[in-house]
């Protein structure tokens, strides 16, 4: 059985978190694993020698890219998960403006001690090379389980390269540029099943850029239906700030 | 083909006496707008609807479906279920009984998908008739009528339907459910005069003659980058239409490893890895080759095959695509010389 170990950078733990939320299924992965670490939810140390790596969280610290070297040398399967992981998410905002300001506007002037060996926030694909990919913020914990499977079975990578819209399609909602609203689904890789738009919220990209998405039409289509195009290059910061190709 | 006149207010009758015996599937209305779902009350039924999100196909190819699962350890088959639930699509437009009718040729001709061929044989259908609205170019392509596939076809005289009966099950459950009563001469003279309103409503139909030819003469023609370069390839517009067949096929596991699903689920054209084969080579790696293929296969392809294009001018994609890529727009810029939109 593959050794797993679960280990978290910079985020929330939120993911880890959605991890311990599969409840029904949690023994049933955890039969098929050898679970050898677990930064949120066990105590123990992170053993020398495993098989997978499982990364939640943004690269932040000098020791966040010592660690992922290590693990990228010791694991044969690496699988990035949630959004901080995967393109940087939310702490990759702190690329916008000047980095030292905003450690100062969070930890005072003591800010050199606290947040020490800090550099500019990437996703782990920018370090190391990723195997697996789990996206969104939070994960879903089914798709998590399935990618689990995936990598201890060898399968490819399979997150899906296309945007949202043909799933919003499928769910049968109205899509908010019909409105006249913004909505970042236009560019935003598919496979949440469009959770937040059938529950009345626009698409804010947690799921990352697609693989093929086409921003300079997502762009004219904003200005011709007369929607908020500041909006729409506000909301594709939000969760893809580490991307330079989004204004 | 025989016909009967049924009152309006014995509608709630009929439905109530078709779920009875079937899940009945009719357009309700959701947001502003309508989708096909399960009625569970004749009073839900919106048959003024001017077309819905998703067309009928979903209720004979759902957008996921499970075609077996499956042990790992060993590979056996350990459950294979056909859906021959009975059903009845109620209120269905030409459009979309046409665009049945063209489904059928591809899942019931030559190679039959047992799956399709399964609920298709389990459901009735129910056609009603309709007024263009704005989006709508069926009568270019003749698919504003249908004189076949359906089992009753209900057309709308005011206070009372023209029943259209198609299929002898379609007899049995009229019999069965609802007090109708003779056609007179004035319920035929009627009816004509619907439908000669009907085609008289419509409004800037595209002209689709030789759009075949037209397609060879112009197919390296500049259009198909401007189109390529607008183009999201998200595949809403597969999703919309009801002449999209394309299907994916994937294995999902269950969270213990131990048995898997075999799901099938809607593909598109437009989607990047669609003709990316062992090894990565992709055939239409660009998004212009993928629209252009969609028009190709769609106005052309199918066409040589069974003769008859495969668009039944519902209109849907041309709402669902916020790029403004659809066959009018294509056809009329490819008529007007094509070089660019």
């Amino acid at each position: 059985m593959a050794r797993v170990v679960v280990l978290g950078l910079a985020s929330d733990f939120g993911c880890q978190v959605q991890m311990t939320n599969m409840e029904d299924h949690l023994l049933d992965v955890l039969g098929a694993i050898e679970l050898e670490y677990w930064q949120l939810a066990a105590s123990g140390h992170m053993p020398e020698d495993y098989d997978v790596a499982i990364v939640e969280g943004a690269v932040t610290t000098e020791e966040h890219v010592e660690l992922l070297k290590r693990v990228r040398e010791t694991a044969s399967t690496v699988i990035a998960i949630g959004s901080c992981a995967v393109t940087g998410g939310i702490p990759a905002l702190a690329l916008s403006g000047d980095l030292e300001d905003r450690v100062g506007c969070v930890y005072g002037e003591s800010g050199a001690l606290v947040a020490c060996g800090r550099i500019l926030p990437m996703p782990v694909g920018a370090i190391i090379d990723v195997d697996y990919h789990v996206v969104g913020c939070p994960i879903d914990p089914a798709e998590f389980v399935e990618v689990l499977h995936r990598a201890i079975q060898g399968l490819r990578d399979a997150v899906p390269l296309e945007p949202m819209c043909a799933t919003c399609k499928i769910a049968e909602n109205t899509c908010f540029y019909d409105r006249g609203e913004v909505c970042l689904g236009l560019v935003t890789r598919a496979g949440c099943g469009t959770k937040c738009i059938s529950l009345g919220r626009p698409c804010t990209g947690c799921r990352g850029i697609a693989a093929d998405a086409n921003f300079e039409s997502a762009k004219a289509i904003v200005e011709r239906m007369g929607a908020d195009l500041d909006l729409l290059l506000e909301r594709a910061q939000l969760y893809n700030n580490a991307r330079k190709d989004l204004s | 083909m025989f016909f009967r006149v049924m009152d309006k207010d014995r509608l709630p009758d009929l439905v109530r006496g078709l779920a009875a015996e079937y899940e009945v599937i009719g357009p309700i209305a959701k947001g502003d707008e309508f989708v096909f779902a399960i009625v569970s009350d004749p009073t839900e039924l919106r048959l003024d609807y001017d077309t819905t999100i998703l067309p009928p196909k979903k209720h004979f190819m759902p957008p996921t479906e499970s075609l077996m699962s499956f042990r790992v350890q060993d590979s056996e088959v350990v459950g294979e279920e056909l859906d021959r639930t009975p059903r009845v699509l109620f209120g269905l437009h030409p459009c979309d009984i046409n665009g049945l009718m063209l489904m059928d040729n591809v899942f019931l001709q030559g190679y039959e998908d047992p799956y399709y061929k399964a609920r298709r044989e389990s459901t009735l259908i129910v056609g009603l008739n309709c007024m263009p609205h704005e989006g709508c170019f069926c009568k270019a392509w003749g698919t504003d009528e249908v004189h076949w596939g359906f089992d009753i076809f209900l057309s709308d005289l005011g206070d009372r339907y023209f029943v259209s009966v198609r299929s002898v099950e379609g007899a049995d459950l009229l019999d069965r459910c609802v007090e109708t009563r003779q056609i007179t001469p004035e319920d035929t003279a009627e009816f004509q005069r619907v439908a000669s309103e009907f085609q008289a409503s419509f409004e800037g139909q595209p002209d689709t003659s030789q759009v075949p030819l037209l397609l060879d003469a112009k197919y390296d023609d500049p259009i198909w980058e401007e189109l390529g370069s607008r183009c999201l390839s998200c595949g809403a517009c597969s999703m919309v239409c009801p002449t999209c067949y394309c299907f994916d096929v994937r294995d999902r596991l269950e969270p213990d490893g131990q048995e898997g699903t075999r799901e099938r689920v809607w593909d598109s054209c437009l989607y990047i890895d669609f003709a990316e084969v062992a090894h990565g080579h992709n055939f239409r790696a660009s998004r212009a080759a993928r629209v252009k293929n969609r028009y190709y296969h769609k106005q052309w392809g199918y066409l040589s095959k069974f003769e008859r294009v495969l668009c039944v001018g519902c209109g849907r994609c041309a709402s669902a695509c916020k790029a403004d890529i659809n066959p009018r727009i294509v056809i009329e810029a490819l008529q007007a010389g094509g070089g660019s939109l």
